[in-house]
């Protein structure tokens, strides 16, 4: 059950009347049961993983909270985050490896084949084994202690509108929220989680899908498309991420929202960042944070006598990891070291940027934000071509036909009007936000007329341009 | 060592991480209060104050450095 699905929006009021109805004692357990059907209609078994992981990291926190001695401390929280990423290890490079090992062997001649075991991602398994490892570790550090109720810990784990994509939250947010729910029905709240669902839905259906119809059949075989198409294709290519799971994160955020239950946000306007490292503030931030706490704080903490090279070092290793929880293939390692070195970059002209800037007072012409948010876009767009391309030859052949081949531009009028015309929409929301948050608002307008007419416009666009949300499919749920 | 003391020492390396020579600190002083204090340059300030007091700091202590009160009061507890 995904959220553009009819079952969802059938599925959903009935759990929010239902949470409701509940005293307010037992709406942990409401929310609990209801995040294991949600999940076991997915796919039954991988519920087993998914109480599997919350009941090793209950028991390994709890001893960990009950031992004074630190290294002992250390042996649980190593011993849990080791038993909670094989699942995540086996069930996403069993089958690459299996493929290379199987690869070579046949090359030596050596293969005596068996049967094959063809293996499917549990999908959300990397964001509840993120969550449950950030849990564990914050428990090793002692920024919170160890939860006793057992239920709350398997609803931090499971919780429905989290437990596919993310945002990937942290116990610290979520643990007094799950340990006393709201009492009374907030109706400011169940309002903006609707407005936060809604938005969600037409970043989702109208922009990333139709401009997903596009660009996937332009990947789909890129040696038969002129430069032109791909250079499209390549720019079209970060707004429908950003759409896709941007949009995906507002509706987990709205949906939580209404149960009463603040989640942190995923996105803020990541296309006007000035800096690769200002768009990674922006983009995909509980990953990113995430990331930063529990591998490049470490890694840099190792490293720290080596001064800036250390951090570099530090950089390029968090995101070689971040392009290899991505995928097993070459294509994300590129990805995750092309990130590593702009970063390091960045990171090692920053000052003479800043002074340079300072000296000619850029910082607030308009000129330059644009040029330097374009640049950050460019230098972006760059590494989502290896994101998005199959293999690490068509990375590289998208990118030689962009400079060498000026053909005819493929054209799918209606996907790209409608793609466009949608995401024309959210960039200028975007851009309000940015420049002018109290300006000419529409959600949030004082005036209701404008209010809503601007939920039945959006409403109408989902409907009349969106694509049907039975047929598609999350970018982020095969991570 | 003293409170007054360290903080003179640290002002100094402070100074030099962030390229700041009129930079005062206190005990509220966090990252968001100076520019260029980011969690890159916040490796770097770490390993200059290891550097130049002869302490080692633990991982899990460099979580528990809200500000720099709170860095004082670790550097204190290992002079």
């Amino acid at each position: 059950m995904v959220f553009t699905s009819v079952n969802f929006l059938l599925f959903f009021p009935l759990v929010a009347v239902l949470f409701y109805l509940t005293p307010v004692k037992y709406r942990w357990l409401t929310l609990l049961l209801v995040s294991y059907y949600f999940y076991i209609n997915i796919r039954p078994v991988y519920a087993l993983l998914l109480g599997g992981i919350t009941v090793s990291t209950y028991v390994f926190t709890r001893l960990m909270d009950n031992t004074p001695d630190d290294r002992v401390k250390k042996r649980y929280m190593v011993l849990n985050i080791v038993l909670i990423l094989l699942p995540l290890f086996f069930f996403k490079y069993f089958g690459p490896v299996n493929e290379g090992i199987t690869g070579l062997l046949d090359k030596l001649h050596l293969r005596w084949p068996l049967p094959e075991i063809k293996l499917l991602l549990p999908v959300g398994i990397s964001f509840y084994t993120f969550m449950a490892i950030g849990y564990t570790i914050d428990v090793y550090n002692e920024e919170i202690e160890a939860e006793k109720h057992f239920g709350i810990v398997a609803l931090f784990i499971s919780f429905f509108p989290l437990v596919l994509s993310g945002p990937i939250e942290r116990a610290q947010n979520m643990f007094p929220q799950l340990n006393k729910p709201v009492d009374k029905v907030n109706f400011a709240g169940i309002v903006k989680g609707m407005k936060l669902m809604l938005w969600g839905y037409f970043m989702k259906l109208v922009v990333a899908d139709r401009i997903a119809l596009y660009v996937d059949v332009v990947f789909n075989d890129v040696s038969i498309q002129s430069g032109t198409t791909l250079l499209l294709s390549s720019i079209l290519y970060p707004f429908q991420v950003y759409a896709d799971l941007g949009g995906y994160s507002l509706i987990a955020i709205g949906t939580a929202r209404i149960l009463g239950i603040e989640v942190m946000p995923n996105f803020k306007r990541p296309f006007f960042a000035v800096s690769m490292a200002e768009l990674w503030r922006r983009w995909h931030i509980s990953l990113i944070t995430w990331i930063t706490d529990y591998i490049y704080k470490p890694l840099s903490f190792t490293f720290r006598k080596q001064g800036i090279w250390g951090i570099v070092l530090a950089l390029l290793l968090a995101f070689f990891i971040s392009g290899i929880w991505h995928g097993a293939a070459l294509t994300f390692v590129a990805w995750g070291l092309l990130q590593g070195i702009f970063l390091s970059v960045e990171a090692l002209l920053s000052g003479k940027r800043k002074l340079f800037e300072e000296r000619n007072r850029l910082n607030r012409r308009w000129w330059y934000i644009l040029c330097t948010c374009i640049l950050t876009f460019v230098l972006f767009s760059l590494t989502q071509v290896f994101a998005r391309a199959s293999s690490l030859g068509n990375a590289v052949m998208v990118l030689k036909k962009i400079f060498t081949d000026h053909g005819g531009l493929y054209l799918d009028m209606t996907n790209l009007l409608y793609g466009l015309a949608g995401l024309g929409m959210l960039m200028l929301s975007d851009f309000r936000d940015e420049f002018f948050p109290e300006r000419y608002l529409a959600f949030e307008s004082n005036s209701k007329a404008v209010r809503y007419t601007s939920y039945i416009i959006i409403f109408y666009l989902i409907i009349f341009l969106g694509v049907s949300g039975d047929n598609t499919q999350f970018i982020y749920f095969k991570f | 060592m003293e409170r007054e003391l360290l903080k003179e020492k640290l002002t100094v390396i402070f100074r030099s991480v962030f390229s700041n020579g009129d930079l005062q600190i206190s005990d509220s002083l966090t990252a968001n209060d100076v520019a260029n204090w980011d969690s890159l340059s916040h490796m770097i300030l770490i390993g200059e104050v290891e550097k130049s007091l002869g302490i080692t700091f633990k991982l899990k202590e460099l979580n528990k450095m809200k500000n720099v009160g709170d860095m004082m009061d670790i550097i204190l507890s290992k002079l």
